[in-house]
């Protein structure tokens, strides 16, 4: 009797009570929205997302939305995560390196198909609960730095992606100089809680240009034609 | 008596100049827009007393001599601490999260009762010195309306003189002062230890202010945020809070050229009222590489030598050191900001290498308009500020004057130019794009109101990933521009968007943009389809005019349905905040007052055609002065210089002269109503029609003599807009005295709705349109008032 009631405890302890809401959010907001790359929408199965919002938010973790995480910064929504991931093309054997990492969610969707993540954030208050999260759910091979994010982190790279996730009014140079050939990089441009437009730099030997990409979500705004 | 009328008079500055201030404290701690929520809760505390005389007259009345020290005391205590319990943390509200977070709405109520309090504890005290000497009301009336504008002008000088959060404290003094002056012999002992104990409590909070919490995404709190980021200059004025922010992470080189490989140097940025005001760059001429000459900014430089510039609303200078990096030899920088442009030359000459006192740069501190309509000499450039926020700033600044962004704006900068001289004017690209739309527009207008029918000719555009810069040229573009064009864009991986010659293939060549449709909709701008782009797009993006000076408000009303359907019922809010913001707040007043107004009207049962007499007579008139007041306030802006100034000049010129008039109509027949309220109405359409031209031709004189002309233009209206209310006061009371508190509620109510009405009409219609229907409020309330049948 004993035993099988420590049996049932420990199965709802290491129950998710959030999987079917993630499952639910990856069909009807990310492939439902033509984001298609197989390990993305793996790893955004599996990634907690409650965990990385704050306590008071849980419930609201999985909704189609942005959510605020304290110094005036958010945790982007689910869409917006899948579909900047997606655009790098990340994959095993890849080191990517994020700019802003926020309480964590974007480096372990990374973490989880690719070999190294290095990710910076420059709120010290971020940047220490990020790091822990990160440690104790086990995404080991996400490196956490608190430090400006305009220098890149020269010593880990190149790198075979860059991901921005906070928005910046200028694209930093020492980043596309850690940009390997063929590298790419994602930029968002947008307020708090209205992410709009996603800028993607391409490298190719000297030749820079950038892409600005309009999420499938909003089809292009015209009317009358 | 004489002690009464002071007192009446120390507690209407101090409630007019606490309004002043909680304006002030708002736009630091969230934004500007709340102003209007300030106005409609100040004059809600108005309304709300009128109706708790009428329900609690008798009860009240029997103790009028111990509520009446007791509630002006009370009106300064609450003063000294609803900041604070705005501020605490179970009450403080972020407008960012009003959308997002539910439990906000209620802490946005909880702020508004708290604002609420004082307002209506010092407005209950007015009315019931009002109810009391209604034989004397023009007296109490006039030191009402004198009080209230010296608390205007007053409040301006507090600004300079202390912090913004020290302020609500020196205001508290005012009314607790004013309880002491009328304690009667008999409550002496039982009020002054009351009275005593509220001067200690504002003296505390004097010396110990509550700090004040800006909303997280607030641009200071977010930049304080950076590492060894540190306030190291501040300075509080009536312009707003200074505060110059340094840090070795702040960076500025906005839609920076990939082209670019150097480093950049950090920067001080300077914050008004913790907003972002500008980032401070050095005379750098001996530098080749600078980074301005890598953004978009660069184009007219790129296309011909610059001689003489002119940079409008120079802000913290980033222009007019570009100006001076490109080796122009007269440089003219115009910005309102006086503490701004001190910091400049003093605290900050070392950032900026003395920039401003160089001899090829000179500094006008005056409204960029009216330096446009004084000035007389031509130049090679004119630059305007950029465009929108990076990335948007959720239409925060959609109930924001721009008079430098008008049709008429551009038409005298036009002027201004030499036969080879340019407008330069800069835009963040947004999505949905609007703000490089209507830019475009404004330009395509001004050419055609100068009779010019091939704009391509006359425009260039460049883009980079996130910034289009557009230069219009008085002269069609060379052959040889079009060529440093090209050259620029090539060697700065920059698109060209508008040439003579275009090509739909360059156009997206470095910066590729997937949703092109912005090419089509920047040709149909330019062809004849423009007014068919503008009533087709889901964005307003006619441009401005000096009527509806609202650049940054795109929103169509119609195209909320599609918009929501779009970007989701979250994201919607974001999109276009300030517009829903006012629109929500005119919603919350219009219930309030209903609550207020109409439903103790039903408990009192006033029957019969009276009771829609007293409502039209003296709604009409709450409407009507406010309408009028807010349109005078926006046209003495241009002439004045800056809206501050215009503000204090208008209101305390229409109470003073109001009061006066109010004064004066204690010995006149309330039988002259019906003529006062016809010369009324009458000559605030001879303004609407007639202040423009005047304003404008007398422009040029010197400051001083503008003063003194906006009080002889405002004195004449405004003493007569001072009679009515009292009068109708004395002829409703003649006939049914116990109705006065109502008329006194109904006016406040009134008062109350048409802070956010005339905003939305001004928004919506323009300034012409508040000043109509101003008349026709007075028309109305004396068709009804022409024979007062309140029985």
């Amino acid at each position: 009797m004993r035993m099988l009631l420590a049996f049932f405890v420990a199965v709802l302890l290491l129950s998710d009570p959030f999987e079917s809401a993630r499952e639910k959010m990856v069909r009807t907001q990310i492939a439902a929205r033509d984001v298609s790359d197989s390990a993305t929408l793996r790893a955004m199965r599996t990634v907690q997302r409650h965990r990385f919002v704050p306590e008071s938010w849980r419930d609201a973790a999985y909704d189609d939305r942005p959510l605020p995480i304290g110094y005036g910064q958010t945790i982007s929504q689910p869409y917006i995560v899948a579909y900047m991931t997606e655009l790098v093309k990340p994959q095993r054997g890849h080191r990517v390196l994020e700019i802003g990492t926020g309480s964590g969610y974007q480096a372990a969707v990374l973490a989880e198909i690719v070999d190294s993540v290095f990710t910076i954030e420059i709120i010290t208050e971020l940047a220490k609960p990020a790091a822990d999260l990160l440690k104790s759910l086990g995404y080991g091979n996400a490196v956490v730095k608190n430090a400006d994010g305009y220098y890149g982190w020269k010593e880990k790279g190149p790198f075979d992606a860059i991901v921005v996730t906070a928005a910046a009014e200028h694209i930093p140079p020492p980043l596309v100089e850690q940009l390997k050939d063929d590298g790419k990089m994602i930029i968002p441009v947008g307020t708090p809680f209205f992410v709009q437009t996603l800028t993607l730099v391409e490298k190719r030997g000297k030749d820079i240009s950038t892409k600005s990409l309009i999420p499938v979500r909003f089809v292009p705004f015209t009317r009358g034609k | 008596m004489v002690r009464l009328v002071i007192a009446v008079g120390l507690l209407s500055a101090a409630l007019l100049a606490f309004q002043l201030v909680l304006m002030q404290l708002l736009s630091i701690v969230q934004w500007h827009h709340f102003a209007y929520m300030v106005i409609s809760v100040a004059l809600l505390g108005f309304g709300a007393s009128g109706t708790f005389l009428a329900l609690a007259r008798e009860w009240i009345m029997k103790r009028a001599e111990l509520a009446l020290p007791l509630l002006m005391i009370l009106c300064g205590t609450a003063m000294a601490i609803v900041v604070g319990v705005s501020q605490s943390s179970g009450v403080r509200f972020d407008s960012y999260l009003l959308f997002v977070e539910r439990e906000q709405i209620g802490r946005l109520l909880l702020t508004y009762l708290a604002f609420f309090t004082p307002f209506f504890l010092g407005a209950l005290a007015v009315g019931i010195v009002f109810v009391r000497n209604v034989d004397q009301i023009g007296k109490f009336y006039a030191s009402n309306l004198l009080g209230s504008g010296l608390g205007g002008l007053s409040a301006v000088v507090l600004l300079w003189m202390f912090a913004p959060q020290e302020l609500p404290a020196v205001v508290a003094f005012l009314p607790v002062l004013s309880g002491l002056l009328i304690v009667s012999a008999e409550n002496r002992r039982g009020i002054l230890p009351v009275g005593a104990a509220a001067l200690a409590l504002s003296a505390y909070f004097f010396y110990a202010p509550s700090q004040l919490q800006l909303s997280d995404y607030k641009s200071l709190k977010r930049t304080l945020n950076l590492p060894h980021a540190q306030i190291v200059h501040e300075q509080s004025s009536p312009y707003g809070l200074v505060q110059i922010v340094s840090s070795p992470a702040l960076r500025y080189a906005p839609g920076l050229s990939l082209a670019y490989r150097g480093s950049l140097a950090n920067r001080d940025v300077v914050f008004n009222n913790a907003d972002w005001f500008g980032p401070v760059f050095a005379a750098q001429r001996h530098v080749t590489a600078h980074v301005l000459r890598y953004t978009t900014f660069a184009l007219p430089y790129a296309m011909q030598e610059r001689e003489r510039v002119l940079v409008l609303q120079a802000k913290t200078g980033m222009f007019v050191a570009q100006a001076f990096e490109q080796h122009a030899r007269e440089i003219v920088a115009v910005e309102a900001h006086s503490v701004a442009v001190s910091a400049l030359k003093r605290e900050l000459a070392s950032s900026t290498d003395s920039l401003f006192f160089h001899s090829a740069i000179s500094v006008h501190t005056v409204d960029p308009r009216t330096f446009l309509q004084s000035d007389t000499v031509r130049y090679d450039l004119i630059v305007l500020p950029t465009l929108d926020a990076f990335g948007g700033t959720s239409g925060v600044y959609a109930l924001q004057e721009q008079y430098l962004l008008t049709k008429e704006a551009f038409r005298e900068m036009w002027n201004k130019l030499t036969p080879t001289g340019a407008v330069c004017i800069t835009s963040w690209m947004d999505y949905p794009v609007r703000n490089p739309l209507r830019a475009l527009a404004t330009l395509v207008e001004t050419l055609a109101d100068e009779g010019i029918t091939q704009p391509r000719q006359h425009i260039a555009a460049v883009r980079s990933w996130g910034m289009v810069t557009f230069v219009m040229k008085r002269s069609p573009l060379s052959v040889q521009e079009v060529q440093n064009i090209r050259n620029f864009c090539s060697s700065m991986m920059f698109d060209p968007v508008l040439l003579p010659d275009i090509n739909s293939l360059e156009r997206n060549r470095f910066n590729i943009m997937q949703d092109t449709s912005f090419f089509s909709l920047v040709d149909g701008i330019l062809s004849d389809r423009r007014k068919t782009i503008y009533s087709e797009y889901d964005f307003n993006l006619a441009p401005s005019t000096d009527d509806q000076p609202y650049f940054s408000q795109f929103l169509k009303w119609g195209s909320v349905p599609r918009i929501r359907e779009f970007f989701g019922e979250h994201a919607f809010p974001f999109l276009e905040l300030g517009s829903l913001i006012i629109a929500v707040t005119l919603v919350q007043i219009i219930i309030v007052a209903v609550l207020l107004i109409l439903l103790p009207l039903f408990k009192k049962k006033m029957m019969g055609a009276g009771r829609w007499n007293v409502i039209l007579l003296f709604g009409g008139l709450g409407l009507g002065y406010m309408f009028v007041e807010m349109v005078l306030i926006q046209r003495f802006v241009l002439f004045l210089g800056h809206p501050i100034y215009a503000t204090a000049a208008v209101i305390g010129a229409m109470l003073v002269c109001s009061g006066l008039g109010s004064w004066v109509s204690s010995r006149l027949s309330p039988s002259l109503l019906t003529r006062i309220g016809l010369i009324v109405a009458f000559s605030i359409l001879v303004y609407a029609v007639s202040i423009t031209p005047i304003l404008h031709y007398s422009i040029t004189l010197p400051q001083w003599l503008k003063i003194v002309l906006t009080f002889l233009l405002i004195a004449p209206p405004a003493f007569v807009m001072g009679m009515p209310f009292p009068l109708g006061l004395r002829s409703l009371s003649q006939q049914r005295e116990g109705v006065i508190p109502w008329a006194w509620g109904i006016n406040g109510c009134m008062s109350v709705i048409a802070a956010p009405l005339a905003m939305l009409l001004a928004v919506e219609f323009g300034f012409s349109v508040v000043i109509v229907c101003a008349a026709a409020c007075y028309a109305l309330a004396f068709a009804v008032g022409r024979q007062p049948q309140f029985d």
